[in-house]
């Protein structure tokens, strides 16, 4: 078990060394193929990792494998270790097994770049940082993934790095999430102070003993670095922007993976955030806040992938929500649906820009149905699965969050409200693309650059068999689990993470009921204005559009103040302090050169009267002196 | 000893010292500088064999000897320098040659 | 300190003639004009300077000196001065410059040092003089001397010597496509 793990783990690595190493001596398709065979068999060794566990006893299924002792400082020892449990195999599978779909999808869609071979060493470089993140055997490793992450998203957002834009947004979601990595090292060092320890068990058990203080800062600078990883409110900005990336990029970093590291945080932390319940309350409001404001912007969004983007938001924010209300098997099952039909909406996006020569704006789409039936039917499924209809995936995993938060007094009732208008404007949103994308008539656009495939068989291949295979899951991947009734999943999770709230029978009807009326609702109100055109949609407002200014917000209070304090001191320390001292030091030394070879008249006489009068002197020195 | 002490003749070789370094300061002429020169070196001369008389030892006087042949040799190398320096048609006069000025 | 006796009177009487010779040839040597007359004086000097030697039992040095300092040196500083003429006038240019000044004080101060030096430090050392043997000063006190306790000195004094008189001869030589002049700078003694 714990073999197939480092397995796991270290595949990708290889295979983006590999990439590297060879560099221009394979061609392009070559570095293709060893990233996507090493993702699968990653997921492959998942796969045994998972069988392997399931054959053991319920207690018997956590192992903590040490490689060698990698940090000693005093009392305080960090191993280079992996933890395999239950928690982390389920997230491995889901990270490696949507990861290779994604990756071979790219056989496909990057055939043709130049830079392919940086791609795939980069997306390799990425499953194996994901890896390392979730199977991090204590939270220094963790943060090891965590930072790797954010460079392998940071790299592939500015993959294509003639674009002013690309290079710009790519250093937003940087920084943004360096924010985040901060917080969470603060945490990290009252940790160490307080506990000693970094490793998972030993410092929860230890962190009973500590003040409600020292707790609440730990967990809300672990909070911290989950809402910057995760784009929630209020560190979301950066996650629109990180569009400009290729679009397998934006499926697997950040809508299937990366953006839920954050939730995995929480999850695999929740002794910490029980321990300070005001954070976790925090935290599930914070989701239920980007929850609706991801909605209500994604409603006015003329991109179609800033559309799904904002999605992404969106259902992150759900899943913060049951991660802070207690519901933690809840949140990772619905990590596993949105990974399955996030990533197909976005690859089928994919192939609707690649066909239509790289448009990405719906305005100018439409009529796309006829033209390209499979791609439609495969986006259907993912927004049907997205909006939370039954029989889909998302319909299982969404509901079942909202009827936990009802478990939980007037703040959970409070959530729940916010979670159903949710519902309502995700049906909306996405059917409002779909309806504009697929539906009506051909758009001029359309008429003059009717849809090609794009790449040569292999690559339409490799698109059309891994958006199918997405399909099949995004549609049947919920039916691990359902309500109370059938629980694999919360099972499956139960000694990792134990859910704090238990939602009855009839809560969960009525979460279930509400929320598929809101979403078809959502759905029959799209399908009036967008499909059926017998209304006009208002006016998007300004705010809206301007995603509620939080951009001009962040532009004031951080960057022109940044901006404006190093002018301030590039013009007067840099300029006089630094550059002046050194000037002066290097004009002192001329002047004094200057002087001194005044002195080298080239006279003799002068040379013999300096040679006279020191003797005079020395006379008088030695003299008085002895 | 009869006539004056040690002590007077030391005085004359004092002011033999002081009048020549007053020359070689002076003179812009490099002849009269290694006059002035050799006059500088009679007055230590004549304060070594002052010397050499007081204290009843020779070794003084074999140093004076030894500078006289020093000086001798030195006056030959300096008037080769001013030979050479007037067949180069320069003139003669220190302040003029000061090419290893800085 | 002064002892007044027949004999003392004699030595005396020599000493103040042989010390104004001297003191004021010497001055003369630094004011002439003319490299000639200074030459002459240094001659002057240089004989009053036996004279003083002579005062002082040294009289092996005092015959080197007029035979060697006087006789040859002062002669190769004469054919020197007659090869170059004209050319060897020396006038003295200018009025007083900071150089002359500081030359002046610079000389005082080292008059003035040394007398005082002297005065202030010799004690009782200076007060009376050692006797002395017949043989002091003679050829054969300075030839054992150098032939013994300073054999070194005279060896290195000859080699000197040596390098002197190549030195002289390559200064003197003639530089290639240079015209030749008459008159060459004798070897060293």
């Amino acid at each position: 078990m714990t073999a197939a793990a480092w397995v796991c783990l270290f595949l990708p690595l290889g295979s983006a060394g590999l990439i590297t190493v060879l560099g221009t001596t394979i061609t392009r398709r070559t570095a293709a193929w060893i990233a996507t065979l090493a993702c699968a068999g990653s997921f492959a060794a998942a796969v045994v990792s998972f069988v392997a566990m399931w054959g053991r006893a319920r207690e018997n299924r956590a192992d903590l494998s040490t490689a060698w002792t990698w940090l000693e400082a005093g009392n305080f020892r960090v191993g280079l270790s992996i933890l395999t449990d239950p928690l982390s195999v389920f997230m491995m599978l889901v990270v490696a097994g949507v990861g290779s779909l994604i990756v071979a999808y790219s056989i496909g869609y990057m055939d043709g770049d130049d830079e392919e071979r940086r791609y795939f060493a980069y997306m390799s470089l990425f499953v194996f940082s994901m890896l390392m993140l979730v199977q991090g055997g204590n939270l220094l490793l963790l943060l090891v993934g965590w930072g790797l992450v954010g460079l392998s998203s940071y790299l592939l957002i500015g993959f294509w790095h003639d674009r002013p834009s690309a290079v710009a947004a790519a250093k937003k979601a940087f920084v943004m999430n360096a924010f985040g990595d901060a917080t969470m090292a603060l945490a990290f060092f009252v940790l160490i102070q307080k506990t000693g320890t970094l490793d998972y068990g030993l410092a929860f058990q230890k962190a009973h003993g500590l003040s409600s203080l020292t707790l609440n800062l730990i967990a809300l600078g672990l909070l911290g670095g989950a809402v910057a990883k995760s784009a929630q409110l209020p560190l979301q900005t950066w996650l629109p922007d990180a569009m400009e990336g290729p679009t397998p990029v934006s499926a697997l970093i950040h809508a299937a993976t990366m953006v839920t590291a954050g939730v995995y945080l929480i999850v695999r932390t929740h002794a910490l955030f029980e321990l300070a319940p005001r954070i976790e309350d925090l935290a599930a409001g914070l989701g239920a806040a980007t929850l609706l404001l991801a909605g209500l912007v994604a409603l006015v969004q003329t991109d179609i992938k800033r559309v799904i983007a904002y999605s992404t938001m969106s259902q992150i924010g759900y899943m913060f929500l049951g991660a802070g209300l207690g519901a933690y098997a809840n949140a990772m099952f619905h990590l596993m649906t949105h990974a399955f039909f996030k990533a197909l909406l976005f690859m089928g996006a994919g192939i609707v820009i690649h066909a239509l020569a790289g448009e990405q704006d719906i305005r100018k789409m439409g009529g796309l149905r006829r033209l390209m039936p499979n791609t439609w039917w495969a986006m259907l499924v993912g927004g049907l699965a997205l909006s939370g209809i039954p029989p889909l995936s998302g319909f299982f995993s969404k509901d079942s969050i909202l009827a936990g938060a009802l478990d939980r007094g007037w703040y959970g009732d409070v959530l729940f409200a916010v979670g159903m208008a949710g519902a309502f404007l995700t049906g909306l949103y996405t059917f409002r693309m779909l309806f504009v994308v697929f539906g009506g008539e051909q758009s001029a656009y359309v008429q003059e650059h009717p849809p090609h495939a794009h790449g040569d068989r292999v690559a339409q291949w490799s698109m059309y068999l891994t958006v199918g295979a997405l399909t099949v899951l995004a549609a049947a991947g919920g039916w691990l689990q359902f309500a109370d009734l059938w629980t694999p999943v919360t099972d499956w999770l139960e000694p990792v993470a134990r859910p704090l709230v238990e939602a009855t029978g009839t809560q969960e009807t009525i979460a279930s009921a509400a929320a598929v009326a809101l979403g078809v609702a959502g759905i029959a109100v799209a399908w009036w204005i967008y499909g059926a055109r017998r209304a006009t949609a208002p006016r998007p407002s300004r705010v809206l559009e301007h995603k509620f200014y939080f951009d001009e917000l962040y532009n004031g209070l951080f960057y022109w103040p940044a901006v404006g304090l190093s002018r301030l001191l590039s013009w007067v320390v840099e300029g006089p302090l630094v550059g002046g001292s050194i000037a002066a030091v290097s004009e002192l030394a001329r002047w004094t050169g200057g002087r001194v070879r005044e002195l080298q008249t080239g006279l003799v006489r002068a040379y013999a009267l300096a040679l006279a009068a020191g003797v005079a002197v020395l006379v008088l020195v030695f003299v008085a002196v002895r | 000893m009869l006539g004056p002490d040690v002590a007077g003749y030391l005085i004359i070789a004092a002011f033999l010292f002081a009048t020549g370094a007053l020359g070689v300061l002076i003179r812009r002429s490099p002849l009269i500088v290694l006059l002035s020169l050799e006059i500088m070196l009679n007055g230590a001369n004549l304060a070594l064999i002052a010397f050499s008389r007081h204290f009843g030892r020779g070794d003084g006087q074999i140093f004076a000897l030894a500078v006289m042949a020093v000086a001798a040799s030195e006056v030959v190398v300096g008037l080769g320098l001013i030979v050479a320096m007037a067949r180069r048609r320069l003139d003669l006069d220190v302040d003029k040659l000061s090419t290893l000025r800085g | 300190m002064i002892l007044a006796s027949a004999g003392n009177v004699l030595v005396w009487a020599v000493w103040v003639v042989a010390a104004f010779a001297c003191l004021g040839s010497g001055v003369a040597v630094v004011s002439f004009s003319n490299p000639f007359y200074s030459a002459l004086a240094l001659i002057g000097n240089l004989g009053s300077l036996a004279v003083l030697y002579l005062l002082l039992s040294a009289e092996f040095v005092a015959a080197a000196q007029v035979l060697v300092y006087a006789g040859a040196v002062m002669v190769m500083f004469l054919f020197v001065i007659a090869y170059l003429g004209g050319r060897a006038d020396a006038p003295w240019a200018g009025g007083p410059t900071l150089q002359v000044a500081a030359a002046v004080a610079t000389a005082v101060a080292l008059l003035v040092e040394i007398v005082v030096v002297i005065a202030s430090k010799a004690e009782d050392r200076l007060s009376s003089s050692a006797k002395i043997t017949g043989s002091f000063g003679s050829p054969g006190e300075v030839g054992r001397l150098f032939l013994t306790d300073h054999l070194i000195a005279f060896e290195i004094t000859s080699v000197v010597l040596l390098v002197a008189a190549v030195g002289g001869v390559i200064l003197g030589s003639h530089a290639r496509g240079e015209a030749s002049v008459q008159g060459e700078a004798d070897a060293g003694a």
